[in-house]
Parts: structure tokens; C-alpha cells; sequence
């Protein structure tokens, strides 16, 4: 296959037409591969890894909660020692379970699956560049992400089984071994794979930064960035400015742990004994960590945003709606998702007066996704929708992320807060609006751009039967729980029959357990499409969804290098569906404003002479513009 | 069982592999992976109409049905207030959110493709934009003002005669303790703490010496009440559902939550017919193996039967001497003359 | 002619920075935010009392005074790269690491004068977080030690000169920050202790 060579370290623009073979071997090429494609594919096999391991550890204490008096003695061969004689999951390892889960699902699969996956295969291929700005630091990203998730799948499995603390980590629990069992080798590890897994989010997340930035092709001006790309970048911006202060938190818990000093532990007696631990602050830490926890939810979120507004406008076969809306609303939550943070803490006992601060910040962080909301609707109001898979996962999205939404609105208010917090209801809203928006705008990613990554096409028709299941499957264990919560089934309980006020809803819990083994079951058929057509799908055109970004113009299986002669130059914005008058209901970014006379709005009609003049100027040797650049 | 889950496991892969195979024929005898829409466009535009009329019935159905057994009973003055904003809450984004969503899964089924249909190119729209920017943040405002003004009620300074309650969290359960006939909770701390003084309470300190533990929580109706609350060990936090109260129990950093029960035990348990009904107090924050068992009552009883309570409750003192064995000789004195009194 | 300016201005390269080095100011950026959480975490918690005080050792002014003497040095070094006066370029690198070291020296006998004072890494946050903020500036002024180094080296093998001053650069640019972050964290003990 003729490749173009692409060396970013290469002395300058030398030809990049040569067809010389790769000579690329395994091991460069599958493993330490520094190709930003490549380790996209890499981000997400290892995202759906996890996923399944996080899926199914929910579903082993979704088990407890639905069928509290089922005998786990079967589930022997896997926990072991945590079902004892009885046939009962331990009460501790129940908290590991929940624990392991939320941080599965939260950073290794909807942090670096969703947006390590997207954001490097994208990044290069939407702005038209040959690689990342570093294709060696995006190659460590990844493989500290991977040592990070080895060291956290080596937890699992220890004498004292996995942190137990909850995803957040509050101390004292997650400080004093004596607590929980879970608060010590188990938590060591955590600590040490989330500082790998920062390390991965920040090499990541610098790499995508600069490359937005620095080598986006000719016309390929911000006001042109594809609304993905737009995400990726405000995604990355968020992480690089919240993951170092998850950083500080955890170094110092670490001293805590390990050395004795006392920022976080303070007047504690515990397993018969006093701590000489004084002067510390619990709230601390959890100004500390919700910095981060609260921008992680869009960390989350704002990739698979982008994902569907990409998606959602090919498939309307109309604009985007209300595209600088669009940034804009995606600006104000990146601005403001660093000033809410202390709505998680409004019964934290911290000074009262803070949480009617971030109340009022709070419930001006929805307005903007109020606003995403309607320019979704907008865009599909008089389009001529296709329903792809890759759509359908987004109008699901569009769905989760309105019922979700709309409770944090209860949450947010710090008065209702007060019988809401840490109920089933949060549990409710944080599933829909982060979990599965996220999740879905994960699976329209792939859905969609399968085709480019492997050249093959994924079965339609599995699709739809996955969508269906999952769509209603998720609605079917997320709804119910607003219910229990407002009931005030406290959260992260490993049954609730102790109490009078909560002893009811056992044939609702079941409910809520069988809907989450059938929709788990359901992401079955999603692998086995994944997998299979891989390898024997249909083969792709090149562009399948008829889109107007550039990553369509490529080859249809891209080499190390992307666009095999020189970068195509950029005309005009991506969202140039069913313009009046254009011969197709598509024009991609590539075409000239000049050659579509027919279709030009007027203030395009003036910047047509300017293009000409441009192009004339440079005759046809146009330098793309970041090869010029290496040095 | 293993077995059977790799029966089940072998049998789902071979109804996809089955379904897969049948379509993939199907779809190429009728050349249908040409086409830009199959007829499977119609289908999924159907299905979701028939998802937004199906769930719709079902939410509102389950909702009205259910709504005794998910609405808990309120027993406390504030809790009054924050159920009328939760219920007003609802309303707006009850009404957002159907709205939203007749429209999503109503485009979605009128709009479907259609060879014939070109889409319209309708790319912006600023008054549009405007009006879906200002409209939310005016209903938020109202909502975010009527919340705040509730929010500083409920955290203000609890009012001079409110009745003090000390709540103390430990894995895995709750202490209580009441100032006695003075009012003043004798000072702590956890270095003090040992299997007979498990609260680490300063004996010492004179306004100890009348204090008294409490089984469960007992509170007269109608009148104030502050829960002083403290963590031994890790996090905790006091959840009293019907109360609506919630505050963390933070180690070294004592927090308080005040309100006003409104209804008696008596009172409650006629009012749901339910003899065996008592408030009860949970624990909210994840505090390890235990954190489902953290359970204790709130007996809420007129003021004479509280007063009446009151008076006959022993002191730690009382109930200990030991406790005060190594406490100056004035103190002793002093306890002395309580426990005559 | 608004939108013709418009589209040159979208046809140009739009940031003329290496990548390098705009993903040397992002790492930047991050250490920035780590110092920020630190500083922040400092604030908060001396709000809520039970705060040890004590007199910030003496030495700290030297160190200080030597961190702001490495960054005149490190410039001096920068100007001789760019003007090819090599020899200058060794020297001045030399001096930078020297004094580098010599910082170095002196945080850790700031952390003996603390001992003397009874304030310890383990008890009171009050002093911890002196600890950490001294022990977390180190471990990145070690790192830019190493990248110093490393510049040193290349200059003994001629692959510093003017028309090769990326490199040179990028070091310059992280020394100056550590710095100025030290400054930023000395000032700040000065003004909250
Ligand atoms: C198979 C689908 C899933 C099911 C059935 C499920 C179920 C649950 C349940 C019942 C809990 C609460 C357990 C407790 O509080 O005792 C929980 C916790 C949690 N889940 Fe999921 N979940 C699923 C998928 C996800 C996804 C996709 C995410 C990604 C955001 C996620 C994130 C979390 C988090 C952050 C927690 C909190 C963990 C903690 O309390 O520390 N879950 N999940
Ligand atoms: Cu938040
Ligand atoms: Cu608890």
C-alpha cells in the first residue's frame, strides 16, 4: 500500500509522495505504535474491557440488592472468600464492588475510552494534520493509562480486597486500614494507578491541545472546527487544569497513609485506640477532590456532546443548529464547571454560606445545557433523518441527558439537596445524565466511525436490536430509582431491610437487577458485531454516512500519515448539509466556495474572489501548512 | 449453575450469530445496502413514537399508583417547606421534561427520511437562541431564590431554647447524649475515649456531670431542636428521612442541624394507621462494612411526656461513679449534690 | 475589508509557536494548577484553626536570592547561545546548574532549621505543608537540574547555537518558571504564615 512518510522529527517538507513500503513490524505497529490512529484503537479495546469488568461488577452487587436472600455460593469460583459459608457476598467487599465500579466506569472507561479513544483518532484526522503534535508522548499516554489499569486489576485481586471507600474517596475511611479492609494495599494501588492514569490524562490532554492549536491544515480556522473537535479541545482544557489537582489531593493523602502527618485526619479514635492525628480537615479533601470530580463529569460528557452534534447533524442531513450557540454553550461549561464544584458538599458540614454561593453558580451551569438541548431538537425539526445506529445512540443520548439533567436541578438546590444527597435519586441522575449520555455517545462514536477505523462496515440491523435493548434496558434500571430514592434509600447500602422506612421496594429492586442483566446481556450483541466485523463486515465506501468532514477524504484505511499526497485544504465549514441549490445534500469541507456557485449564501458569494486570488497566488504548490512548520 | 451459564451464554451467541446471518441474506436478496434508508428507517421511527407514548403511560401510571409508597410522610417544620420545593421543582421540569421529549421522539418519527423530502437549511437563528437562553434562567432564578431563602431558614442559628442533642457516629452506629437539668453539654475529647467513656466526655468538666445518654433519640413536638453532631472515627452522616435532616458527622469538625418536629409518634402512627411505625435515623455516608446498620429511633412525644422523660433519666455519673473517680474533689462534691438533688 | 482580513487571518498558520514548546507552557500549566491546589488547600485550612505558627527559617532568603541569581545566569547563558559565543554558553550553563544545586542545598537546610524549631513534616498541617510545598518545588527544580544537564551536554557537542535554540529555549523557559514559582510560594509563606 502506498503510504505517505511522515516523519514528525523529518528535516522539512521533503516529498512526501514517495511510495515506499512501511516497514512498520508488529511491535511498532500494534503495540508501541506512535500513530495517533493506532492508539486510538488502543484506547478503546481497553476501554471496552473495562467496561465489561465494570459492567459486570455491577452486576454482581446489583445480585445483592435485587435478591438479598439468594444463596451466591455459585459466584464461589470468582470471589472466593468473599461469600462466606452462608452463601452471603462479605458486607466490606459489597463497598469494593460499588467502589471499583465507579472508578472503572468513571475514568477508564468514559475518561480514557470515550475521550482518549475520540479524541486521538480524531483530532488529526478532522483538522487535517499528519499526527499529533507529539506522537511519542501520545504513545506514553497510553501505555500509562494501560499500567494504571493493570495496577488496578492487580487490586481486585488482593488478600484484602480492592479500595472500598466509595469512587470518591472520602478519608478518614480511605486513610486508616483500621476502617475498612479496603483502605490498605487495595488503596495504596488505587492511589498509584490514578497518579499513572493523571500522567496518562495529562500527556494526553497536552498533546491534544497543541495539536488543535498548532497544526490544523489551511482554512481550517477555529470558526471551522468541526463541533467534535471543539469538545476534544475544551475536554482537554478541563483535564489539564483539574487532573493536577486531583493530583495534590491524593500526594497528600498518600502522606497521611504512609508518613503519618495530618492534613486530612483529625481527633480519631478507632479500633481501640486514639490517633495522634490532630488539626487535620475531612472537608478538605473534598474541596480538593470534587475540583476535579465535578469537571470530570464533563470530562465525560462534552466529548460524547461533540460525538452527537457530529453525528446528529449528517444524519438530519441538516446544519447543526445554531453552531456558535453551540461553542458557546460548550465555553460557559467549561468556564463555569470550575465554580461548582461544593454542590456535592452542601451537607458536608462546611460553612453554610458557601453552598448558597454555589447553589446560584450551580443553576447557572444549566442554562448552557438547557441551550444544547434545544439546538438538538432544533436540528432534527425539519431534517430528513437517517436512523443509523450512530443516530439512534445519539437521539438516546439526547434523552438521558434531558432526564438527567433536569434532577440536577433538585440537586442543585441545596434546600432539596438536604433529603435528596447521597439517595438513590443522585444515583438516578448521575447514571443518566454522565453514565449512560456518556455511554451512548461512546457507542454512536463507534458506531459511526467504524468504517473509517477498519474499513469495514458494523452490522445495521445488530445495531438497532442493541440500541433498543440498551435505550429501553437503561431507562428500565435508571428510572426506577428516582422512585427509591425519594423514597430515601441511602446509597451505597448492601441491603436496606434494617430499616422500617426502607423496607419495601424488594420486587422494584428485583425489577431494577433483571432489567441491568438483560441490558448488560444486550451489550453482548454489540461485541460480537464489534468483533466480527472487524474482521468480515461488509467493506466500507469511503464515505458511508455522506458527511462533510475531512477524516472522509482520507484513504479507506489511512496509513501512518493520513492523507497519502498533501493535506486537503479547507473551503468551508463542516455542516454544509442540503444547502438550496447544491447538486447533493452534501458539500464537504474540501470544496471550494468557487466551484458551488450555485449554492454560495451571499456573504460566501464575496469570499469567493478571495479564494480565487489566494489560490492563484500560490499556484498549485500550496504548502500544508504543518509540514512547513517541522523542523 | 456454571453450566447452565455457559448453556445460556452459548445459546445467546448462536441467536445473534442466527439473526445476524438471516438478515445479512435477506438484506442482500433485496439489494437494500444500496439504498441511503432501508425499511428499517420506518421501523425505528415507529419505534420510537411507540417508546414515548409507551413509557409515558407507564411513568405516569407507576407514578400516580405508587405515590403513597415512594412519599414519605413529613414530621418536621422545614421539611414542609423543602417537599413544597421539590414539588414545585417537579412541576417545572416535569413539564421541560415531557415537553422535551414529545418533541425529540415527535421529530424523530415525523421527520424520518423520506427520498422525496430535502431537509431544511436552517443553520442559526439568534432570537431563537436568546429566547431558549433567557427563559431557563429566569425559571432557574425563581427557583434558586425561593431555594436559597429556604436553605439560610434552615442552616440559621438554631433559636435559644431549642432543646440540644449531641449525635455521635462510630462504626457502626449512633450515640446519643442530652446536656441534663443545665443545658450545657460537658466538654470532650477523644483522647478520653475508653470502653467505659466511649463518648470521651471530660468529667471534669462540671457540665458533664448531669449529662445522659439516651438510647434513642427523644424530642417533644412543636418545639426546637439541635442535634450537635460529631464523628469518633471516619465519616458518617445523620440522615433522618422524615425530618428531612441530613448533616455529616465529621471527625474534628462538630456540625449541627436544628428543625421542629411537627408530629408526634402517636400522631404519625394514626395518621397511617400503622401501630408498629417509628422515625428513624440512617447513615448516609459510606462508612465502612456496617454503613447499612447504622440504626436508631426518634421518639417524638408531647413536651410533659418529654419533661416527664427527662426528669427520670440517669447520668453517666449515676449510672458509673467510677467515672468521676479521678476527678478533683470539688467535682466530685459537685456531683454529689446532683444526684441528691 | 473586514472580511478579507478575516481570510488571510484563516488561511495562516495560527499559532507560529513549535509544539514543543506550547506543550512545554500546557505542562506549565498543570504544574501551575498542583501549586494552585496546594496553596488553596493551605488557605482553607488555616481558616478553620488550630494553626501552628512559626518564624520561616532565615535561609530561605539566601535560597531565594540564589533561585533569582540562577535565572540571571540562565539568561546570560540563553543570550550567548543566541549570539554563538559558545564558550559563554558552557560557563553560563555551568553557573546555572551550580547554583541549581545550590538551592537545593539550601531548601534542605531550611528543612533542618524547621526541625530546630520543633516543626515537623508529621504533626501539626501547619508545618506539614511547608514540607510539602519545599519538598514538591525540589523534586521539579531537580527535574529541571536534569534538563539543564542534558542542555549542558548538547552544548559540549555543538548542538547548541543560534540557529539551534529550541532546546535552549524550552530549558530557559522552564528554569525562569521554577523560579518564579519558588517566588510565588515564598512570597506566599511571607504573607500567610
Ligand atoms: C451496567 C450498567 C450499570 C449499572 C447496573 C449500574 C448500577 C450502579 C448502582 C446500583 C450503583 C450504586 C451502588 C450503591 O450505591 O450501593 C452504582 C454506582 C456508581 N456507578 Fe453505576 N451502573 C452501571 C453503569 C455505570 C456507568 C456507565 C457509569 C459511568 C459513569 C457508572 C458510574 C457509577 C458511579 C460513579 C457510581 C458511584 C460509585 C460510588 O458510590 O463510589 N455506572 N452503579
Ligand atoms: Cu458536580
Ligand atoms: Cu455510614
Amino acid at each position: 500500500m502506498a503510504v505517505a512518510n511522515v516523519s514528525t522529527h523529518g528535516a522539512s517538507a521533503h516529498d512526501h509522495h514517495d511510495d515506499h513500503e512501511h516497514s512498520d513490524n508488529f511491535i511498532t505497529k500494534y503495540i508501541f505504535s506512535t500513530d495517533h490512529k493506532m492508539i486510538g484503537k488502543q484506547f478503546l479495546v481497553t476501554g471496552i474491557v473495562w467496561a465489561l469488568i465494570g459492567g459486570f461488577l455491577s452486576i454482581l452487587f446489583r445480585l445483592q440488592l435485587g435478591f438479598p436472600d439468594m444463596d451466591m455460593t455459585f459466584l464461589k469460583p470468582i470471589l472466593g472468600g468473599w461469600i462466606d459459608e452462608s452463601g452471603a457476598l462479605d458486607t466490606n467487599f459489597y463497598l469494593a464492588l460499588v467502589t471499583m465500579h465507579g472508578t472503572i466506569m468513571v475514568f477508564f472507561v468514559l475518561t480514557a475510552g470515550l475521550s482518549g479513544t475520540f479524541s486521538n483518532y480524531l483530532i488529526p484526522l478532522q483538522i487535517g494534520a499528519r499526527d499529533m503534535a507529539s506522537g511519542f508522548m501520545n504513545m506514553l499516554s497510553y501505555w500509562l493509562f494501560f499500567i494504571a489499569g493493570i495496577l488496578m486489576f492487580i487490586s481486585l485481586f488482593i488478600e484484602t480486597g480492592p479500595a472500598g471507600g466509595g469512587w470518591v474517596i472520602y478519608p478518614p475511611l480511605s486513610a486508616l486500614e483500621q476502617a475498612i479492609p479496603g483502605s490498605g494495599l487495595g488503596m495504596t494501588l488505587w492511589l498509584v494507578a490514578m497518579v499513572f492514569f493523571i500522567a496518562s490524562q495529562l500527556m494526553g490532554g497536552i498533546n491534544y491541545i497543541s495539536t488543535v492549536i498548532n497544526l490544523r491544515t489551511k482554512g481550517m480556522s477555529f470558526s471551522r472546527l468541526p463541533l467534535t473537535i471543539w469538545s476534544f479541545f475544551l475536554t482537554a482544557i478541563i483535564g489539564l487544569l483539574s487532573f493536577p489537582v486531583l493530583f495534590s489531593a491524593a500526594l497528600l493523602l498518600v502522606f497521611d497513609r504512609s508518613f503519618g502527618t495530618s492534613f486530612y485526619l483529625s481527633d480519631i479514635y478507632i479500633g481501640g485506640e486514639a490517633l495522634p492525628n490532630t488539626g487535620g480537615s475531612a472537608v478538605l479533601f473534598q474541596h480538593l477532590f470534587w475540583f476535579l470530580g465535578h469537571p470530570e463529569v464533563y470530562i465525560v460528557l462534552l466529548p460524547a456532546l461533540g460525538i452527537t452534534s457530529e453525528v446528529i447533524a449528517t444524519n438530519s442531513r441538516k446544519p447543526i443548529f445554531g453552531y456558535k450557540a453551540m461553542i458557546l454553550s460548550m465555553l460557559g461549561i467549561t468556564v463555569l464547571s470550575f465554580v461548582v464544584w461544593a454542590h456535592h458538599m452542601f451537607v458536608s458540614g462546611m460553612n453554610p454560606f458557601l453552598g448558597s454561593i454555589f447553589m446560584f453558580l450551580t443553576l447557572i451551569i444549566a442554562v448552557p445545557s438547557a441551550v444544547k438541548v434545544f439546538n438538538y431538537l432544533t436540528t432534527l425539526w425539519r431534517g430528513n433523518l437517517i436512523f443509523t445506529p450512530a443516530m439512534l445512540f445519539s437521539i438516546g443520548l439526547v434523552s438521558f441527558f434531558i432526564s438527567g439533567g433536569l434532577t440536577g436541578i433538585f440537586l442543585g438546590n441545596s434546600a432539596v439537596d438536604i433529603q435528596l444527597h447521597d439517595t438513590y435519586f443522585v444515583v438516578a441522575h448521575f447514571h443518566l445524565v454522565m453514565g449512560s449520555a456518556s455511554f451512548f455517545g461512546l457507542m454512536a462514536g463507534i458506531y459511526h466511525w467504524f468504517p473509517k477505523m477498519f474499513g469495514r462496515m458494523m452490522d445495521a440491523k445488530l445495531g438497532y436490536i442493541h440500541f433498543w435493548l440498551t435505550f429501553v434496558g437503561v431507562y428500565m434500571v435508571f428510572f426506577p430509582m428516582h422512585y427509591i430514592g425519594i423514597a430515601g434509600f441511602p446509597r451505597r447500602y448492601y441491603s436496606w431491610t434494617n430499616f422500617n422506612f426502607a423496607d419495601m421496594y424488594t420486587d422494584l429492586n428485583m425489577f431494577v437487577s433483571v432489567a441491568a442483566i438483560i441490558t448488560f446481556g444486550a451489550q453482548f450483541i454489540f461485541l460480537f458485531n464489534f468483533f466480527y466485523s472487524m474482521y468480515k463486515g461488509r467493506k466500507a465506501s469511503l464515505n458511508p454516512w455522506r458527511s462533510n468532514t475531512l477524516e472522509w477524504t482520507t484513504p479507506l484505511e489511512p496509513g501512518h500519515g493520513n492523507w497519502p499526497g498533501e493535506i486537503p485544504t479547507v473551503y468551508r465549514w463542516p455542516y454544509d448539509y442540503s444547502k438550496p441549490g447544491a447538486k447533493e445534500d452534501f458539500i464537504p469541507q474540501t470544496v471550494p466556495l468557487s466551484s458551488t456557485p450555485e449554492s454560495n449564501l451571499p456573504h460566501e458569494a464575496e469570499q469567493v474572489k478571495l479564494e480565487r486570488e489566494i489560490m492563484a497566488e500560490e499556484g498549485s504548490d500550496i504548502l500544508v501548512a504543518n509540514e512547513s512548520k517541522e523542523s | 449453575m456454571g453450566f447452565l451459564i455457559a448453556l445460556g451464554v452459548l445459546l445467546l451467541v448462536s441467536i445473534i450469530w442466527m439473526v445476524y446471518r438471516i438478515q445479512t441474506l435477506v438484506s442482500v436478496v433485496k439489494g437494500s445496502e444500496k439504498k441511503v434508508a432501508t425499511g428499517s428507517n420506518k421501523v425505528n421511527a415507529a419505534l420510537f413514537l411507540l417508546f414515548l407514548i409507551g413509557s409515558g403511560v407507564l411513568m405516569f401510571w407507576y407514578s400516580i399508583k405508587e405515590f403513597d409508597t415512594y412519599h414519605l410522610p413529613i414530621a418536621s417544620e422545614h421539611g414542609v417547606v423543602t417537599d413544597n420545593l421539590f414539588w414545585v421543582t417537579m412541576a417545572v421540569t416535569g413539564i421541560v421534561f415531557i415537553i422535551t421529549h414529545i418533541l425529540l421522539f415527535w421529530f424523530s418519527y415525523r421527520y424520518q427520511y423520506k427520498e422525496e423530502n430535502t431537509a431544511a437549511f436552517y443553520p442559526d437563528n439568534n432570537k431563537l437562541e436568546i429566547l431558549w437562553t433567557l427563559v431557563p434562567a429566569a425559571v432557574l432564578t425563581v427557583l434558586v431564590v425561593s431555594g436559597w431563602k429556604a436553605w439560610s431558614d434552615i442552616t440559621a442559628p438554631a433559636p435559644e431554647n431549642a432543646h440540644v442533642i449531641e449525635v455521635m457516629g462510630y462504626q457502626f452506629a449512633w450515640e446519643f447524649r442530652y446536656p441534663g437539668k443545665d443545658k450545657q453539654l460537658g466538654n470532650y475529647d477523644y483522647r478520653l475515649i475508653n470502653p467505659t467513656n466511649s463518648r470521651g466526655i471530660d468529667f471534669t468538666d462540671k457540665n458533664a456531670l448531669d449529662d445522659f445518654p439516651a438510647q434513642k433519640v427523644v424530642i417533644p413536638v412543636g418545639e426546637p431542636v439541635l442535634f450537635k453532631i460529631r464523628s469518633r472515627d471516619v465519616l458518617h452522616s445523620v440522615f433522618a428521612p422524615h425530618m428531612r435532616l441530613k448533616m455529616d458527622a465529621v471527625p474534628g469538625m462538630p456540625t449541627r442541624f436544628w428543625f421542629v418536629p411537627t408530629k408526634t409518634t402517636a400522631q404519625m402512627r394514626a395518621e397511617l394507621k400503622d401501630d408498629e411505625f417509628v422515625y428513624e435515623i440512617a447513615c448516609t455516608e459510606v462508612c465502612g462494612g456496617g454503613h447499612f446498620s447504622m440504626r436508631r429511633e426518634i421518639e417524638v412525644v408531647e413536651p410533659e411526656e418529654y419533661q416527664k422523660w427527662f426528669a427520670e433519666q440517669k447520668t453517666f455519673v449515676e449510672m458509673d461513679p467510677a467515672l468521676i473517680a479521678d476527678a478533683p474533689s470539688e467535682i466530685k462534691e459537685l456531683a454529689q449534690i446532683e444526684s441528691a438533688e | 475589508m473586514e472580511e478579507k482580513l478575516a481570510y488571510i487571518e484563516d488561511a495562516e498558520q495560527p499559532i507560529a509557536m513549535h509544539p514543543k514548546k506550547f506543550a512545554l507552557w500546557l505542562f506549565i500549566v498543570s504544574v501551575v494548577m498542583i501549586f494552585a491546589a496546594m496553596t488553596s488547600a493551605f488557605i482553607v485550612r488555616q481558616g478553620e484553626g488550630n494553626w501552628l505558627e512559626y518564624d520561616l527559617p532565615n535561609i530561605l532568603w539566601y535560597t531565594s536570592g540564589i533561585i533569582l541569581l540562577s535565572s540571571a545566569s540562565m539568561h546570560w547563558a540563553y543570550l550567548s547561545a543566541k549570539n554563538d559565543q559558545l564558550g559563554n554558553l558552557k560557563i553560563a550553563l555551568g553557573i546555572t546548574v551550580v547554583l541549581g544545586l545550590l538551592f537545593l542545598v539550601g531548601q534542605w537546610f531550611s528543612w533542618e532549621a524547621l526541625v530546630e524549631r520543633d516543626v515537623y513534616f508529621v504533626g501539626n498541617p501547619g508545618g506539614s505543608f511547608m514540607y510539602v510545598f519545599t519538598g514538591l518545588h525540589a523534586v521539579h527544580l531537580i527535574s529541571g537540574v536534569i534538563f539543564l544537564i542534558i542542555v549542558l551536554i548538547s552544548s559540549f557537542r555543538y548542538k547548541i547555537h543560534s540557529r539551534k535554540m529550541n532546546t535552549m529555549e524550552m530549558c530557559a523557559t522552564y528554569w525562569h518558571f521554577l523560579g518564579g514559582l519558588w517566588i510565588y510560594l515564598f512570597v506566599f509563606l511571607l504573607l500567610n504564615h
